[in-house]
């Protein structure tokens, strides 16, 4: 089974952690520079068209979608179901999260930083205000709440970590989401492969430091 | 037969894909109307269900979830046969479904939305960058559809249910769909197909007569 990917990339550190949270482990490791156009070199869109990572590439079955990937890592490999509940109405609201993850709070991310990063444009406020109100959604959804998505631990937890060490590195002040701040230390402690995640956290601040 | 409710803009993408799915697994929704336009979604009745007020919100005997995508997949699992091909248990033909539905939010009804949605506040379409994006991930759409009777494989899933959703709202404006021949082909066997589509199509006339009679009401004044 092998993994597509760059260490910065966000999506990329969610299945990272989901990996080793299940104790799975990749034959190859391959890191596609997205800047430098890798993606769409022939033998990698023979793998998947869309040319985004992260990929995963296991025994033939080619996956893109970081939480789809996520979710086929615990179906597929888990010992049991714990962070992925077969129980249909606590799926639905781990998928309600990860579709917020990447609809709403990931999305607020690129929507405000991509261009300054990547295109060198001014800083919008609109934007900007976009990434509280994503915020305070998340605050709202963690009140009374150790977990994101429930009574337990689970892969929206995961993939809100990659999310919000993302915002952190980048120096956007979530302290003052207090729910989100209490939750984030605790994720930290209980995602194996933190150190890592951080890690290509500070590989992708580069682009903020250029 | 159990009965939920789900609040709804009739004419929405994501509202029609619910319907169609709740068709295909014989589930009754109430529909209960939360216009946005007027800001409907921010009463406090509402937000106290989906503290995040958006539409679709389905609320099952006391659960609520929001995001289509994740309602389509529980009206399957709870609902649909067992093991029912709209949404299978094999972890591949699931993840398939899923990369397809993700791929729904973040490329396609994301671009259509640029593109389309202009119409309800300007009435006028998205830029040329705008459709430029659409155009893509219809191109996208088209690669994953080569050889393919559907979007996800061999079967009609909830992907095809989601992604009808979305693409058929180009019945609202003039678009083409022959430049992309596998979405073309798709999209007519889909309309014959997919339970609900009659319902779906209404949706869209009736939000087009909207958007007309806007559009008359503006050029009187």
């Amino acid at each position: 089974m092998d993994f597509y990917y760059r260490p910065g990339s966000a999506p990329c550190r969610s299945v990272l952690m989901t990996a080793q949270a299940l104790g799975v482990e990749f034959d190859k490791k391959v890191v596609i520079n997205t800047r430098a156009g890798e993606q769409l070199k022939p033998e990698y869109l023979k793998i998947n068209p869309q040319h985004t990572i992260p990929t995963l590439h296991d025994n033939g079955f080619a996956l893109w979608e970081s939480r789809a990937i996520m979710v086929y890592l615990v179906q597929k490999y888990g010992k049991d179901d714990k962070l992925y509940p077969k129980d249909v109405q606590k799926q639905a609201l781990i998928n309600q999260r990860l579709y917020f993850d990447m609809g709403t709070l990931y999305k607020s991310f690129a929507d405000y930083y991509y261009p300054q990063i990547f295109f060198k444009k001014p800083a919008d406020p609109e934007s900007y205000k976009k990434i509280e109100v994503a915020f305070e959604f998340l605050n709202t959804f963690l009140e009374g709440q150790t977990y994101s998505a429930g009574e337990d631990y689970s892969l929206a937890d995961i993939a809100f970590l990659s999310t919000v060490s993302t915002f952190d590195v980048a120096g956007f002040d979530f302290k003052r989401y207090s729910n989100v701040a209490k939750w984030y230390e605790n994720a930290k402690k209980l995602t194996p492969g933190w150190e890592a995640n951080w890690a290509g956290c500070l590989e992708f601040r580069k682009y903020f430091d250029n | 037969m159990p009965a939920m409710d789900l609040y709804n803009m009739p004419g929405a993408p994501t509202t029609r894909a619910v319907k169609m799915t709740a068709k295909a697994v014989g589930v009754e929704l109430n529909s209960k109307f939360i216009n946005t336009m007027e800001g409907d979604q921010l009463k406090p009745e509402f937000v106290k269900i989906n503290p995040q007020h958006t539409i679709p919100t389905l609320v099952d005997n006391g659960f609520a979830i929001w995001e289509s995508r994740a309602i389509v997949v529980y009206l399957v699992e709870k609902y649909g046969k067992p093991d029912s091909p709209l949404y299978p248990k094999d972890p591949q033909k699931r993840a398939l479904i899923n990369q397809r539905l993700y791929f729904d939010m973040g490329t396609l009804f994301d671009s259509l939305a640029k593109y389309i949605f202009p119409l309800f506040r300007t009435g006028s379409l998205g830029d040329q960058e705008s459709l430029d994006k659409f155009n893509s991930a219809l191109e996208l759409l088209n690669t994953f559809l080569e050889g393919q009777d559907y979007v996800a494989g061999s079967k009609l899933t909830v992907a095809d249910l989601a992604i009808l959703a979305t693409v058929s709202t180009i019945e609202m404006i003039q678009f083409d769909l022959q430049k992309f021949p596998n979405v073309d082909r798709w999209y007519k066997n889909a309309q014959k197909v997919a339970p609900g589509w009659d319902e779906n199509l209404e949706g869209i006339k009736q939000l087009k007569k909207f958007i007309e009679e806007r559009a008359a009401a503006a050029a009187k004044q």
